[in-house]
């Protein structure tokens, strides 16, 4: 029988919600993003350029160590509105929480533990190496948080973790300066959780003592309105008197000891470490070729990035323009397997990239156009580059000479949109 | 039909004095002691869960990663948050139900509290081990606090006395838990602590070195003595953040006191 009850709008609402609910649970999706496109195109092309990265080995077991080698160039045309490297950034790892702990990272070869400031234009050559600590299956990537502006994330890849083949758990042992061995998964932590129990004693034996009191809120209630704001102080006993003395000196007693035990037991520490050290950047390999970029259109329509620029071969070999890089999205000139590409790794486009002029000779002046073209101006949301506020791009320009011999080197400036 | 007037039942008499016979009668002290009983839990609960939020908003990272506790800013900013949140309680239990527990409960409940999160969130969820994010103790303080005012039983004295022992004394009571991850440690040629290590070698991909807002190098550190001059520059503040949100309390205590006999 339908009855009003059944029928009501508030009742469908209520199982949609629940049917609802139901579905989510049921389709758990794999977390594999990282936000990377929600962010500004022009400040993706314009903030660092990441290549040459590298995740080895990709299986390991626990205990075992993976390095992430790579090179990355913070661009010169980083926004003046943007809080940039020059101040303050950090190389971290892009990881789901601790699941590999970090034990060595640098940046052309100085140790990174501290933060840091990085050159516009320059070229840094990174190595991080983390230790797995926990089994699964991990997207890992190189990060550069920029303080003020954000994180930058570079290409990651996916480590499978097995079990410890020994099956013992994980320890991170390390040798303090006062000669001690402590596993840092576990350090101080007997005396931490029992301190925790002593003081956690102590505030429940006080509550005990208010809260088991015969009378507590209506009837104390009552009698602090009838003895006035004068006399409710009477309400505090002789024996609550003492037993807040009590308190107060066993209180004041473990302070002190607990005070002089870890003096005692520890007795050199320094404060906690901070402040920024130096990297130098290196020169970028740009090679013989002078580029002098004129204009470039973005064609919505055709998904495509269109380069106008002079280019001068000051060498002595031909050069071939082999890819443009920007916003971790590679185009590039000829099949991608010629390229070193890591399969599904990377987001590249195969033949991608056309030149108007396929070499430039020896001490040849040329004026190219360059059109980086694919579906993956779309997917990644560089089409966005239309709405910026700031239109302007910025890639990495990648080419060899004769010999095989690979430069690079930043282009960029301002675009035009061709709608039609 | 005619109008009944039914007088107003009446539990206090013309000089608005309760009548306390009542609290003889075993049958009403039994509702009594019942309804306390909802009451504590009810009132821990919003303290437990209120103080979670506050101390999270407030003092958050500062409590939640050891490479955070310094000794210029963590025990500069901790007693604060606590002490404001505090504060707003102790005027209203006092003078209603001259209850000296608030500091205390605050304290234990947040201890509690924080645990739990710490070995469910921090722990089981993300793999932090324990031993680098296991959460500060502040019991002592709150016990000392409401000692205090048991002794004084002047909101006055205790506002100025109890504040100031809460913000002296929160590096020595925190001392015994902190002192395992000050030890010096030489790593990649350069100096750090055990905490600093923990830091870096525990990823966290959101919250870069350069983000902790710790003691830096200054040339006004008295000679290096920051332990002690913290400890004083503390106290100070928790009685000042203290009397503001006691005031505070005060005066919605009051105000809620006569729009409530308002409406009744």
């Amino acid at each position: 029988m339908n009855t009003a009850k059944s029928r009501s709008p508030a009742r469908y609402l209520g199982n949609a919600l629940v049917l609802g609910v139901l579905v989510l649970l049921a389709l758990p999706m794999e977390a594999v993003a990282h936000g990377e496109r929600a962010q500004l195109a022009s400040m993706r092309m314009r903030t660092l350029h990441w290549f040459d990265i590298e995740v080895s080995p990709v299986r390991v077991n626990v205990g075992d160590t993976v390095v992430i080698t790579g090179k990355f160039i913070p661009s010169e045309f980083w926004p003046e509105q943007l809080p940039s490297v020059t101040d303050t950034a950090f190389l971290n790892v892009g990881a789901p929480g601790p699941k590999f702990i970090r034990v060595h990272s640098e940046v052309n070869g100085v140790p990174m533990i501290r933060s840091t400031a990085f050159e516009p234009g320059k070229l840094y050559e990174f190595k991080s190496v983390v230790r797995a600590r926990v089994p699964g299956r991990y997207h890992i990537h190189p990060l550069l948080n920029v303080k003020d502006a954000g994180t930058l994330v570079g290409k990651g890849s996916w480590v499978e973790v097995e079990p410890s083949l020994t099956g013992e758990p994980f320890t991170n042992e390390i040798t303090t300066l006062t000669g001690e061995t402590v596993d840092l998964e576990n350090v101080g932590l007997k005396s931490v959780i029992g301190w925790h129990l002593v003081w956690i004693l102590v505030g429940v034996a006080f509550l005990a003592y208010w809260l088991a009191k015969p009378e507590l809120f209506i009837p104390r209630y009552m009698r602090v309105r009838n003895l006035g704001p004068e006399q409710a102080n009477t309400m505090i006993t002789r024996r609550d008197f003492l037993a807040g003395g009590i308190f107060f000196t066993i209180s004041m007693v473990l302070i002190l000891a607990g005070y002089l035990w870890a003096e005692h037991k520890y007795p050199v520490t320094i404060p906690l470490q901070t402040g920024k050290v130096g990297v130098p950047g290196r020169p970028v390999p740009s090679g013989p070729l002078v580029v002098e970029v004129e204009n470039a259109n973005y064609e919505l329509a055709g998904r495509s990035l269109t380069m106008r620029m002079k280019l001068a071969n000051e060498g002595d070999s031909p050069i071939e323009i082999r890819e443009f890089v920007t916003a971790n999205i590679r185009f590039i000139n000829g099949p991608a397997a010629a390229a070193g590409v890591v399969e599904n790794e990377e987001l590249v486009a195969g033949d991608s990239l056309h030149s108007s002029v396929s070499t430039i000779a020896p001490g040849q002046h040329v004026d190219v156009v360059l059109r980086a073209e694919d579906s993956l101006w779309e997917t990644q949301r560089m089409t966005g580059l239309i709405h910026d506020p700031d239109s302007r791009f910025a890639g990495l320009l990648v080419y060899r000479d004769a010999e095989g011999k690979r430069y690079y080197q930043e282009v960029g400036g301002s675009i035009l949109p061709k709608f039609f | 039909m005619a109008n009944i007037a039914l007088p107003a039942p009446r539990i206090t008499d013309a000089s608005g004095h309760y009548d306390l016979s009542i609290l003889d009668n075993p049958r009403a002290r039994s509702y009594y002691r019942r309804f306390d009983g909802i009451l504590i839990i009810v009132l821990f609960s919003f303290i437990a869960l209120g103080i979670s939020i506050h101390y999270a908003l407030t003092a958050g990272d500062w409590d939640y990663w050891i490479d955070w506790r310094d000794r210029r800013w963590w025990p500069l900013v901790t007693p604060l948050s606590l002490m404001i949140f505090i504060g707003g309680f102790v005027y209203p239990i006092w003078k209603a139900f001259r209850l000296p527990v608030i500091a205390t409960a605050v304290t234990t409940l947040l201890c509690l509290v924080s645990w739990v999160s710490r070995y469910f969130n921090f722990g089981q969820f993300t793999d932090f081990p324990l031993s680098f994010t296991f959460p500060s103790t502040y019991i002592g303080l709150g016990v000392i606090f409401d000692s205090v005012l048991i002794m004084t039983r002047s909101l006055l004295i205790s506002a100025i006395v109890g504040p100031f022992l809460f913000g002296a004394l929160i590096w020595p009571l925190n001392w015994p838990l902190f002192a395992a991850s000050k030890v010096p440690v030489e790593y990649s040629g350069t100096l750090v602590s055990v905490a600093d290590l923990m830091g870096y070698q525990y990823i966290r991909t959101t919250t870069p070195e350069y983000l902790r807002i710790i003691e830096e190098s200054t040339l006004r550190t008295f000679g290096g003595s920051v332990t002690p001059l913290t400890a004083v520059f503390s106290a100070f503040v928790a009685v000042i953040g203290y009397s503001l949100f006691l005031l505070l309390g005060a005066a919605l205590y009051n105000f809620a006191g006569r729009y409530a006999r308002r409406i009744i």
